[in-house]
C-alpha cells in the first residue's frame, strides 16, 4: 500500500495530466453523443421500422469488442486523440439513443392525448410533456454510455488517445504493478462518481413518481 | 352551437358513427348516453377533431371545423378526458395553467384564474404544489375538470368526468355543473353511462345505440314518451313515468269487495267468509256507495237471517275520490287506522278500493317497474 502510495505522488504530475485527458476525452465523446444520439432518438419514435433497424445495427456495433473497433480505427484513421474520440463516440450512441427512444415511447398515452386536446402542437408536446416524462428514461442511458465510455476510453491509450490508459499500459509493459494501479484507482473513483451524480439527476427527473424512484 | 351533419365515422369497414345528425344550442347542457362502445367518445372527439369524419359536416359556431386550425380549435373547446390524463410531472398549479400558458398569460393573470378555479371545487389550496400522483382519484378527476376550464372556454366536453368519484362528491360535482352552465353559460356536451346523472343535469338527452341515435329529447319526454322497448330499458323500467303514485286512481286496486243493501245478511255473512274480509261496503242498485257493515255488526244484531242488510242501519263512511291525491288518503287511512277505503268518482259510484296492499304494491311498481 504504502508503496502505490510512493508510486503515486512520485508520478502525481503525470496522473492529474492523465485523468485530466481522461476526463477531457470522455467528456468530448459522451457529449456529441448526446448531440446526435438524443435527436436521433426522438426521430426514431416517430417512425417504428426505421427504429428497429437503426437500433438493431448499433446493438451490432456495440458487441464487437472495443479492442477490434479501436484497430480498425488506427487502420482507417490513423493513430491518436481524433480516432480514439471517434471511437468512443460511436459507443456513447446506443444506450442514449434507446434511453430516448423508449423513454419517449413509453409516455403514458392519456398525458399525450389529453395534452392534444388541449391544443398543443408537435413542438409543445415534446418540450412540455414526451420530453420531461422520458427524462429518467433518456439520463439512464446516458449514465450507461458515460460508464462504458470512461473504462473503455483506457484502451484509447492502445492507438495513442491519452489518459489514465497509457498509464496502465506503462505499468504492464514494465511489470510495474504499483503504476497499473496508479492508471486504475483514479478510473474506478471517476466512474463511481459519475454514476453517483447522474443517478441523483436521473431521481430529481423523477421525483414527480412519488415514492417509487427510479433505478 | 355544434352541429352535426350526416357525419359517418368508420374505422376501416367498421363504422362506429353512422350518419349522424345532431344539434347543440347554444348555452345547453346536452348529455350522450348509451352503451359502451356505441360512439360517445368517438362523437366528442369529433368535435374538436382529435378525430376526422369519414363523410359529413360538423359546424362549431357556424363555421365548418374543416376549415379551422384544429391547434386553435382544441384551444377554444376545454376538453374532459375519459382518463382523466392530468399530466404527471407537472404540479397540480402547472397542469391547470397548461391552458393559459399555451394562450401566453402572464404568471398573475395565471395566478388568479387558478385561485378562481381551486375554489370551485373545494379543494384546499395546499395542493397545488403537489404531484397528480399524491391526489386521490376523485381529486385527479376534479382537477381534470378545472384544467377544462382554465381559460373559459364556450363549448366544454366532458367524457365521463365523474366516473371514479364517491357518490357524495360526484353529487355536489353535478350541482356545480348544473350551477356552472346556468351561470356562465356554456354549451356543454357530456357523455355518461349513469342514468341518474343524465336525468338530474341534461337539457337535453341523446340516447345512442351503434352509432346512431335512437332517441333526442328532454329528459322528462324521454321518460314519459321512450321511443321504443331499448330506450326504455336503457333507462330502466322504474325510471318510467307510468308507474306513478299520485293520484289515488294510481294507487287503488278494482277487487272492491261490495254487497247490495238488499242483499240478505246470511248471505252477506257467506260472502265475507268466501272472501276472507271483516267487512263489507254496501251499495245500492246502481253502485252508488251506502255505507259500510262489519261481522261484529251482524253477529250482534237480533235479526233474523233473512233480513235485507240495510236493516241493519249501515254505518256512513267518507269514501276516497278517484282523483283526490294519494298521499292524503295514505295519511287519513293512517290516522284514522282504516284498512280499506272505498274509492268513487263525482257520481258517488264506487270503482274501487284503497288497501294498504294495494298502495304497496304501485309503491313497489314506481320503485322496480311492473313486474306483470
Ligand atoms: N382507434 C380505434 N380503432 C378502431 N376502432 C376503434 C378505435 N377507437 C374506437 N373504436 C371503436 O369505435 C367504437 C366506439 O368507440 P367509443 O370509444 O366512441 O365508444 P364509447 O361509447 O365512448 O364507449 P365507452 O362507454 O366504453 O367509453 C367501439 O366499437 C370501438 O371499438
Ligand atoms: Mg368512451
Amino acid at each position: 500500500m504504502s508503496s502505490f502510495l510512493t508510486e503515486l505522488s512520485r508520478n502525481s504530475h503525470a496522473v492529474l495530466i492523465a485523468i485530466g485527458q481522461h476526463i477531457g476525452l470522455s467528456a468530448v465523446a459522451i457529449l456529441l453523443g448526446i448531440l446526435v444520439a438524443v435527436p436521433v432518438g426522438v426521430l426514431l419514435t416517430y417512425h417504428t421500422r426505421a427504429a428497429k433497424i437503426v437500433l438493431g445495427i448499433f446493438s451490432v456495433v456495440n458487441t464487437i469488442p472495443s479492442i477490434v473497433l479501436l484497430g480498425f480505427a488506427m487502420i482507417f484513421l490513423g493513430i491518436g486523440y481524433i480516432p480514439a474520440t471517434i471511437v468512443l463516440f460511436v459507443y456513447s450512441l446506443l444506450p442514449i439513443m434507446r434511453g430516448t427512444y423508449t423513454g419517449i415511447k413509453e409516455v403514458n398515452p392519456n398525458a399525450l392525448k389529453a395534452a392534444k386536446g388541449m391544443g398543443m402542437n408537435r413542438p409543445q408536446m415534446l418540450r412540455l410533456v414526451q420530453f420531461p416524462l422520458a427524462m429518467p428514461a433518456i439520463i439512464t442511458g446516458i449514465r450507461l454510455s458515460t460508464i462504458y465510455i470512461i473504462s473503455w476510453a483506457t484502451l484509447a491509450a492502445f492507438i495513442g488517445g491519452g489518459g489514465l490508459g497509457d498509464l496502465i499500459w506503462m505499468g504492464l509493459q514494465s511489470y510495474n504493478f504499483h503504476l497499473v494501479l496508479c492508471g486504475a484507482v483514479p478510473v474506478t473513483i471517476l466512474s463511481l462518481l459519475v454514476s453517483f451524480l447522474l443517478n441523483h439527476l436521473i431521481k430529481r427527473a423523477s421525483r414527480h413518481k412519488g415514492k417509487e424512484v427510479a433505478t | 352551437m355544434v352541429h352535426f351533419v350526416n357525419v359517418t365515422m368508420a374505422y376501416g369497414s367498421h363504422i362506429v358513427i353512422d350518419k349522424l345528425n345532431l344539434h347543440v344550442e347554444e348555452g345547453q347542457l346536452v348529455v350522450l348516453i348509451g352503451p359502451s362502445g356505441c360512439g360517445k367518445t368517438t362523437t366528442l372527439q369529433l368535435i374538436n377533431r382529435l378525430i376526422k369524419p369519414t363523410e359529413g359536416d360538423i359546424l362549431v359556431n357556424r363555421q365548418n371545423i374543416k376549415n379551422v386550425d384544429p391547434v386553435e380549435l382544441r384551444r377554444k373547446v376545454g376538453y374532459v378526458i375519459q382518463e382523466i390524463g392530468l399530466f404527471p410531472h407537472m404540479t397540480i398549479k402547472q397542469n391547470i395553467e397548461i391552458v393559459p400558458r399555451l394562450l401566453g398569460w402572464d404568471e398573475e393573470r395565471k395566478a388568479a384564474r387558478t385561485e378562481e378555479l381551486i375554489q370551485l371545487v373545494n379543494l384546499d389550496r395546499k395542493y397545488l404544489k403537489r404531484y397528480p400522483s399524491e391526489l386521490s382519484g376523485g381529486q385527479q378527476q376534479r382537477i381534470g375538470l378545472l384544467r377544462a376550464l382554465a381559460v373559459e372556454p364556450p363549448i366544454i366536453l366532458m367524457d365521463e368526468p365523474f366516473g371514479a368519484l364517491d357518490p357524495i362528491t360526484r353529487e355536489s360535482l353535478q350541482n356545480e355543473i348544473v350551477a356552472l352552465q346556468k351561470r356562465l353559460k356554456k354549451t356543454i356536451v357530456f357523455v355518461t353511462h349513469d342514468m341518474d346523472e343524465a336525468i338530474k343535469i341534461a337539457d337535453r338527452i341523446v340516447l345512442m345505440k351503434d352509432g346512431k341515435i335512437v332517441q333526442a329529447a328532454a329528459s322528462k319526454e324521454l321518460l314519459s314518451n321512450p321511443a321504443n322497448e331499448f330506450v326504455e330499458q336503457f333507462i330502466g323500467r322504474h325510471r318510467l313515468y307510468s308507474g306513478k303514485a299520485d293520484t289515488v286512481a294510481d294507487v287503488m286496486s278494482d277487487e272492491i269487495v261490495c254487497a247490495e243493501k238488499t242483499l240478505s245478511l246470511i248471505e252477506a255473512v257467506a260472502l265475507m267468509r268466501h272472501k276472507k274480509v271483516p267487512g263489507l261496503f254496501v251499495i245500492d242498485d246502481t253502485k252508488k256507495l251506502q255505507g259500510k257493515v262489519s261481522i261484529e255488526q251482524i253477529r250482534k244484531s237480533e235479526l233474523s237471517e233473512q233480513d235485507a242488510l240495510e236493516t241493519i242501519g249501515i254505518e256512513q263512511i267518507c269514501p276516497a275520490f278517484e282523483n283526490q291525491s294519494a298521499r292524503e288518503v295514505f295519511d287519513r287511512m293512517e290516522a284514522e287506522k282504516i284498512d280499506a277505503l272505498p274509492v268513487v268518482d263525482e257520481a258517488n259510484t264506487v270503482i274501487g278500493v284503497v288497501t294498504r296492499s294495494s298502495i304497496v304494491r304501485s309503491l313497489a311498481e314506481v320503485v322496480w317497474g311492473n313486474q306483470s
